[in-house]
């Protein structure tokens, strides 16, 4: 797909004001003259009609160090030198290691604008965690001929195993994280499922079942089959071109899920084919799956009951996973989808996030190499997901070897997560994550730019 | 199945300041319109009490973080910094953020748990250099962690034998040694810092209610304290123990502090011990750079249970220069590893304590070769306890702890241990291992990064630092 085709809509924030990175202090020097207000061209100073003194600057329109050499830098203008600018201790609150302010600030951007940051001083590609991704780095080599950007593919099949099954392809690389129906809202499910098709790529409805307004997106959908089995039902195998077989989950390897009674409302039941009220588990793992040979039964299961779909496998990253990936393939599997320990999620205990299973990073890798020593690699797609951040995390997951990748954080970023972290505590999301679809396509278009 | 081990938690907030990480102040320009007490779910703007007109200062402990007063207010009055306290508690080892889950801990005994992903470095030294490895197809050990099949977190302390051996008749020869179970893998370790008489009686109640044991200096044994004297391990000077021999005869274990004497000795004064009263004797030794040859030895000499012991953020105790000093998990590691070439690793037991400081340095210790832990700071931490470390280690206790009501401070100190036999059963149900005593030196089933770091990137890394060159 070339970078014209979907078109970019500007999608404000929703909010009045955006975290400030950079602290404008106005001293009590000023005599409120009203020149730095003239001189600032985004707006930071103002003099409201029939106020004497100037307003408290608005820190988050300043572009911060990299202005003093414009001829309008306000600190110089300032006749009295009441004027000084500094970090804004604000910031040091926003974010954290692996999604820093600066990356937090360049998605919110990108979903606002559909392209990567004009400002200069955000280093948004890369976190700080220090290993990792963020150790990695691309190497640009000097004085390569600049290829035209049409002409650049980053079209990828799925079906790389020529079984006469449907011949996916997506025209870029990474698609959209299993959400489910009761931990995201319906708008947010519809929206991730619009977008996935304007960018001719996937969703995924995650375990809770198959909204019906998602019908009109089906080939756009990835539907789950998770441990708990909920809301699986033959029409919603048939009438996808995907099934996911989900056996664990990155951010909570080996501990299966737990949707709290109360959550469990009467259209959440519904669609869960579940009693209201009662608390669902999600087991963990299969328990009817206690080896390959039982796993391909799962899998033949599915490919009876829809003779077109692909299938994709869904593990977390223990030290065995290249085994079980290569496992997955002689089972059948088109797809596996290798989930790392850094992922999100709704909610997880933090010690599996933090302790249990290994990044992606290495899981790659690891995957990679097995398949190629066992002649599988060219015949299934291998997709990565847990702590794909940026358009860079997702350059450098197909450099170690990934073919594509799935982003979910990514995506509540986009439609202005915070990462506070507080989405499991019962009362929800305090910032009310619903959203606008445009926002996560703008987001699709600025990461597609930067991955040209 | 044995009967099954639980920890009731019980909600038990304490009414102390502890540290808070997010200060929200509003400004001089706020106009009073009152946006901000709609927008934050957590109740952290009200009006005034006297004049409603007027805003209240904001509470600022309950700020989560959520952005939306700042983002909403009218006027971009509201500003948030990390709190000063915040920034300075703890160290480069006890974290700032440490201090307040183990407090939320304390209050509701329950496993943390968040929202969104992982949020901190990709690897530290120590502990934070390994990830446990889970299993993608095994039985069905969530079912344990949910209480419907057994996961067992229960260790044995004591002298194994390596084999056993019998008469010509088939009766048995070997005279099996006596063990002890506990069913946590922690055992407490008394703080030297001096504590008020009702944190120490507390402490000391915990470890029995918990079925667990605490070691103690025989001087803070007090009246009130010999109650619990079965869930004590007395510390005392192998030159003490004719002094102590009244003492002796009414626990079940008793500590040695180590000295080279003992390495020598060691046989004659578990005899002498055995002699008072059928007790178990633990050798104390510090972590220093020879650990593991003394260890060794001692095991050679017939020691029953091995405690070593790290300082405080579990680094080794004598390093010269700070920085060749090997830190918890390497420790560990080297003295299983001498054990096991020693073939002697089956017949001791090893006590590790230093640095443990979260539910997941329990399994990693046992991972990297310790049978069960020892933990003190954690257990003050959990009735607001603030430690610094830098310029050097100060354990600053809140005002008016010693006024808390016994049973209060127990009900904490039980909760941050279920909350942490909680979390080890869910690593334990990742792994699929059912018995806390196989985790001991599972180092397969560990993750180490300098492994697979230099397995995955290492000829990356490698070729670049060539190329540099
Ligand atoms: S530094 Fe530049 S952007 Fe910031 S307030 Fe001054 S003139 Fe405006
Ligand atoms: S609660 Fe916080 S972390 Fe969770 S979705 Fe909302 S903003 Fe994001
Ligand atoms: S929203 Fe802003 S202006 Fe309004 S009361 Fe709160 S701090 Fe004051
Ligand atoms: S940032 Fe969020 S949680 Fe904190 S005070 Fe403001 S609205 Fe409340």
């Amino acid at each position: 797909m070339k970078p014209s085709t979907v078109k970019i809509k500007k999608m404000p924030s929703r909010f009045k004001h955006q975290v400030p990175k950079y602290k404008v202090t106005r001293s009590a020097a000023c005599i409120n003259c009203g020149t730095c207000a003239k001189s600032c061209p985004y707006g930071v100073h103002e003099r409201l009609e029939g106020y004497n003194k100037m307003s408290v600057p608005i820190d988050y329109k300043c572009i911060g160090f990299e202005c003093q050499k414009n001829d309008f830098y306000c600190v110089d203008k300032c006749p009295r030198n009441a004027l000084s600018i500094s970090l804004n201790p604000m910031y040091q609150t926003l974010g954290d290691y692996r999604w820093t302010a600066d990356m937090i600030t360049g998605t919110w951007i990108m979903a606002e604008t559909g392209y990567p940051p004009e400002r200069k001083d955000l280093e948004y590609n890369t976190g700080n965690s220090g290993g990792g991704f963020d150790k990695l780095r691309l190497k640009f080599p000097a004085g390569q001929p600049k290829i035209d950007k049409f002409e650049i593919s980053t079209e990828i099949p799925l079906n790389r195993r020529n079984d006469g099954r449907a011949n996916v392809i997506i025209s870029t690389p990474v698609y959209g994280g299993g959400m489910s129906f009761g931990s995201v809202s319906l708008p947010t499910m519809v929206s991730k499922a619009h977008c996935a098709s304007l960018w001719n790529t996937f969703t995924c409805t995650g375990e809770g079942g198959y909204p019906e307004v998602l019908q009109p997106y089906n080939d756009h959908v990835i539907t789950q089959v998770a441990t708990g089995l909920f809301g699986v039902r033959e029409e919603t195998i048939q009438r996808v071109k995907i099934v996911e077989f989900k056996y664990a989950q990155g951010a909570k390897p080996g501990l299966g899920g737990h949707l709290l009674g109360e959550k469990n409302t009467e259209s959440v039941a519904r669609m869960r084919e579940a009693v209201k009220g009662t608390s669902l588990f999600s087991p963990f793992p299969f328990h009817s799956v206690y080896s390959i040979e039982d796993h391909k039964k799962h899998i033949d299961w599915i490919k009876q009951m829809n003779p077109n779909a692909l299938v994709s496998v869904k593990v977390s990253t223990p030290n065995d996973v290249d085994m079980v990936a290569v496992g997955s393939y002689y089972a059948g599997a088109h797809i596996i989808h290798i989930d790392g320990g850094y992922g999100g999620t709704g909610a997880a205990p933090d010690i599996a996030k933090k302790n249990i299973a290994m990044p992606i990073e290495y899981a790659i890798t690891k995957v990679h190499n097995f398949l190629k020593d066992e002649g599988a690699r060219d015949a299934v797609t291998l997709i990565a997901s847990g702590g794909i951040r940026t358009a860079h995390d997702l350059a450098k997951a197909i450099c170690l070897g990934a073919d594509g990748a799935v982003i979910g954080t990514a995506e509540m970023v986009s439609l202005e997560c915070v990462r506070c972290g507080n989405c499991e505590s019962g009362r929800g999301c305090a910032r009310g994550i619903a959203s606008t679809d445009s926002e996560l396509a703008d987001l699709f278009n600025a990461s597609h730019f930067e991955l040209l | 199945m044995p009967k099954k081990y639980h920890i009731t938690a019980k909600v038990t907030p304490l009414n102390l300041d502890y540290v808070y990480k997010f200060k929200i102040e509003r400004g001089e320009n706020c106009i009073n319109c009152g946006r901000c007490t709609k927008v934050c779910i957590y109740e952290a703007h009200k009006r005034g009490k006297g004049d409603p007109r007027k805003m209240a200062d904001p509470n600022t402990v309950v700020c989560r973080n959520c952005f939306r007063c700042i983002q909403e207010c009218p006027r971009g009055a509201l500003e948030k910094s990390l709190d000063k306290d915040f920034l300075n508690i703890g160290g480069s080892y006890w974290k700032s953020d440490m201090f307040i889950t183990l407090w939320k801990q304390a209050e509701d005994g329950k496993v943390p748990v968040t929202g969104a992903g992982y949020r901190g470095p990709f690897t530290g030294p120590g502990f934070d250099s390994m990830w446990t490895d889970m299993s993608e197809i095994v039985r069905p050990t969530r079912d344990g962690i949910h209480g419907r099949e057994y996961i067992s977190t229960s260790v044995e302390l004591g002298r194994k034998l390596n084999h056993l051996a019998f008469d010509e008749s088939g009766k048995l020869l070997s005279k099996i040694h006596d063990t002890i179970d506990i069913p946590i893998p922690i055992i407490f370790d008394f703080p030297k810092d001096n504590l008020s008489p009702n944190v120490k009686l507390a402490i000391v109640r915990a470890a029995a209610e918990l079925n667990t044991c605490i070691v103690l200096s025989p001087d803070h044994i007090t009246a009130d304290i010999k109650k619990y004297i079965k869930n004590i391990i007395p510390i005392i000077s192998h030159k003490e123990i004719d002094r102590h021999s009244a003492l002796i005869k009414t626990v079940r274990m008793v500590a040695l502090d180590y000295d080279e004497e003992i390495l020598s000795s060691l046989p004659e004064l578990q005899d002498k011990i055995k002699k008072i009263h059928n007790v178990l004797t633990i050798v104390r030794v510090p972590a220093t750079k020879s650990v593991e040859q003394i260890v060794s030895r001692l095991a050679k000499n017939g020691a029953e249970i091995i405690h070593v012991v790290a300082d405080y953020c579990g680094m080794e105790n004598d390093g010269s220069a700070g920085l060749n000093r090997r830190l918890a998990k390497d420790i560990i590691r080297a003295v299983h590893l001498k054990l096991v070439e020693d073939r002697i690793r089956d017949e001791v037991t090893i006590i590790f304590s230093g640095g443990i400081a979260m539910a997941e340095h329990v399994p990693k210790a046992m991972l990297c070769g310790a049978d069960l832990t020892a933990i003190d700071l954690p257990l003050l931490i959990a009735l607001g306890a603030r430690l610094y470390e830098e310029p050097e280690k100060l354990l600053l206790f809140p005002e008016g702890l010693d006024k808390i009501a016994v049973r209060t401070v127990m009900h904490r100190v039980v909760n941050l241990m279920g909350a942490w036999h909680s979390q080890l059963l869910e690593v334990m149900g990742a792994m699929g291992i059912r018995e806390a005593r196989r985790l001991r030196g599972e180092t397969g089933r560990a993750i180490f990064f300098e492994e697979i770091d230099n397995e995955t990137f290492g000829k990356l890394f490698k070729k670049r630092e060539t190329a540099n060159v």
